[in-house]
């Protein structure tokens, strides 16, 4: 997958999240991609360390900067409590046009994520982007207990419950993703 | 009787101290190598000024991320909600971080190839760049032995001297997030408001400048609230938004007119031509003592030498620095054809590889990383607001993109007229198919 196929994958994700009523930051499209690279294999190519609050790609972030000199989206501030959203501009449709194979081929897995993902708050996101890190990169085939366990030693602020269900969300994501792919 | 101060003069921050312990470090055989890296690459070819080092921007970037420090955990202006991440003043935790966070800002560049950041990506074997070479010597035996004579972890040094994108050993906690924001943060690192002044000062432009000293009094560790999620980080006071607006704008300046400046950057581009040539196997030697070994003034030599002899390697990129033939620009990117092709230079150099051959057409492109426009400001009244909310500028500080397209000199007319004649098809996007 080339820059610009990437660039409209995250631009369709983008414009999904937002017809479905998410706020858009770029945490929710941090995580909401990172989700989408990792359930479904989609070569977006971006590293993901565990940073503060969970999965984040650097490599992301320059990236959506990019986007912004290139007129494909921009920043749009919001009253407290919330970040900047980002938005799409209007030059981002003759990109999505041209590239019209590629969002059909990923198109089901886009609307897969912003389904489960839309209406979750950036606390949330962190919980389930970081089970999902803890699951795939750490603790493959560990117990439950196991990954929420390990959720709380990398995020001292989440309590044990919340890990729990967090481990238990993903394993339901993920089984739901693979019926999907 | 042994003094145990040291004082450095510097034209940027008048003195710069260091007591006798720091002072093992400013004399290792890695640091004082810094003193043979410019810190601008062979940007003195056309601003004569610009022949400051690496040396004196990383003492620059100790002394003001001390001053930062000293700033942001004086307990009486912390705010209630990030206290506890902070290490009470004057404790042995909050001297050690000093310490730590001082010898990581004064190491941060240690990795540094020759020419500072000329072609880093192409000359490294895959998997290397400075900051891993910048791990690897802090974690040397001889900084090793320095490390424990200061009592501080050579982990701790590198942590935060490469950050988190670059450390992945171990997690980073809240105060060490902060404490590497110091250095290497997208809106206030103090690496960046050093280079931007001092880059300034030497090259005689006045884009770089601000007013350092107000913003550094007025930074605060605040808490960053998005929906649920608060984490802390460096803010600023209300009083002091305008000089972050002229951090940021400096940035967005100093890039455009200087850093990204075309024929700058041609040369480094035939540096690094003549460097693949040069190097044995096309690449730097990570090794220890090899990186140790070079320097600019080495490379320079060799340079002279290929210039002067057609039989050498890398003679004809030597040339055209040496006698200022380089390449000339023949396209660089605008919003009209970026609005039709994001990557509409890319297109235009394979177009123009095709017509004119693969050896007479370079490019070059680069685009801001990360942000930094967003930041929470504490107001007057104690609300916390995102910068974004009360700064225009900030919305609108344009990101810097550079998308350059050079050809050889003898081809300039003939190229001019090609890229006139076919710009519009040449920028067309091509059919998906042929993108995979």
């Amino acid at each position: 997958m080339n820059r610009l196929q990437g660039d409209v994958v995250i631009l369709s994700l983008i414009d999904n999240l937002k017809e479905k009523g998410s706020w858009c930051g770029e945490t929710h499209i941090q995580k909401a991609t990172y989700f989408l690279q990792e359930l479904f294999d989609i070569p977006l190519g971006f590293e993901f360390i565990l940073y503060k609050h969970g999965p984040f790609s650097f490599d992301l972030s320059d990236e959506l900067t990019a986007m912004r000199a290139d007129m494909l989206i921009k920043l749009q501030p919001q009253p407290r409590p919330y970040g900047p959203s980002l938005v799409t501009r209007d030059g981002s449709k003759s990109i999505k046009n041209h590239f019209s194979s590629t969002l059909k081929k990923y198109d089901s897995n886009i609307k897969f994520v912003t389904n489960k993902f839309r209406d979750r708050g950036v606390a949330e996101l962190e919980r389930l982007a970081t089970a999902l890190y803890v699951t795939l990169e750490i603790n493959p085939n560990k117990s439950s207990e196991f990954r929420a366990q390990c959720i709380i030693e990398l995020k001292p602020h989440v309590n044990i419950e919340e890990a729990r269900a967090a481990v238990k969300e993903i394993d339901e994501i993920i089984r739901d993703s693979q019926k999907r792919k | 009787m042994v003094k145990n101060i040291h004082e450095i003069r510097d034209p940027i921050h008048n003195f710069i101290r260091l007591d006798s312990n720091e002072r093992k470090v400013l004399d290792s055989r890695p640091f004082q190598r810094l003193r043979y890296i410019h810190q601008l690459g062979l940007t003195y070819l056309l601003y004569p000024g610009a022949t400051h080092r690496r040396f004196e921007h990383s003492l620059g970037v100790m002394e003001l991320a001390s001053r930062v420090y000293d700033v942001i955990t004086n307990p009486a202006i912390l705010h209630d909600t990030v206290r506890d991440e902070v290490p009470q003043f004057n404790s042995f935790n909050h001297k050690y971080w000093r310490q730590v966070l001082r010898m990581a800002a004064l190491c941060h560049d240690i990795g540094h190839l020759p020419f500072s950041h000329t072609a880093e990506k192409e000359l490294l074997p895959e998997g290397w760049n400075h900051e891993r070479i910048t791990l690897e010597i802090i974690r040397s035996a001889e900084m090793e032995s320095i490390w424990k004579e200061i009592k501080i972890t050579s982990d701790d040094v590198a942590k935060l001297a490469v950050g988190p994108k670059y450390f992945r050993e171990s997690y980073f906690s809240n105060w060490e997030a902060i404490l590497s924001e110091i250095i290497t943060g997208n809106s206030f690192g103090v690496d960046r408001m050093d280079y931007l002044l001092r880059d300034s000062h030497h090259a005689g432009v006045a884009y770089g400048k601000f007013d350092h000293y107000r913003l550094i009094d007025t930074l605060r560790i605040l808490p960053k609230e998005e929906d649920g999620s608060i984490e802390p980080v460096l803010g600023i006071e209300e009083g002091g938004l305008h000089t972050a607006e002229s951090l940021l704008l400096a940035r967005y300046f100093m890039y455009t007119q200087l850093y990204f400046h075309s024929i700058r950057r041609i040369y480094d581009i035939h540096l690094q031509d003549f460097l693949k040539k040069w190097l044995p196997d096309g690449y730097f030697r990570t090794a220890l003592l090899d990186h140790l070994q070079l320097n600019d003034n080495t490379i320079l030599t060799e340079l002279f030498r290929a210039a002067d002899d057609v039989t050498l390697n890398g003679h004809d990129p030597a040339r055209r620095i040496v006698n200022r033939e380089h390449f000339k620009l023949l396209y660089q990117r605008n919003p009209r054809d970026v609005n039709e092709n994001p990557d509409s230079a890319k297109a235009v150099f394979k177009a123009a590889c095709d017509k004119f051959g693969l050896n007479n057409v370079r490019k070059d492109n680069y685009k801001q990383r990360g942000n930094g426009h967003e930041f929470p400001v504490i107001t007057e009244d104690k609300q916390i607001l995102s910068s974004l909310e009360l700064s225009d500028t900030l919305k609108n500080v344009p990101i810097v993109a550079v998308d350059y397209v050079f050809i050889n000199p003898e081809l300039y007319q003939d190229a001019k007229k090609w890229k006139k004649e076919n710009i519009q098809t040449i920028i067309l996007l091509k059919k998906e198919e042929n993108h995979e």
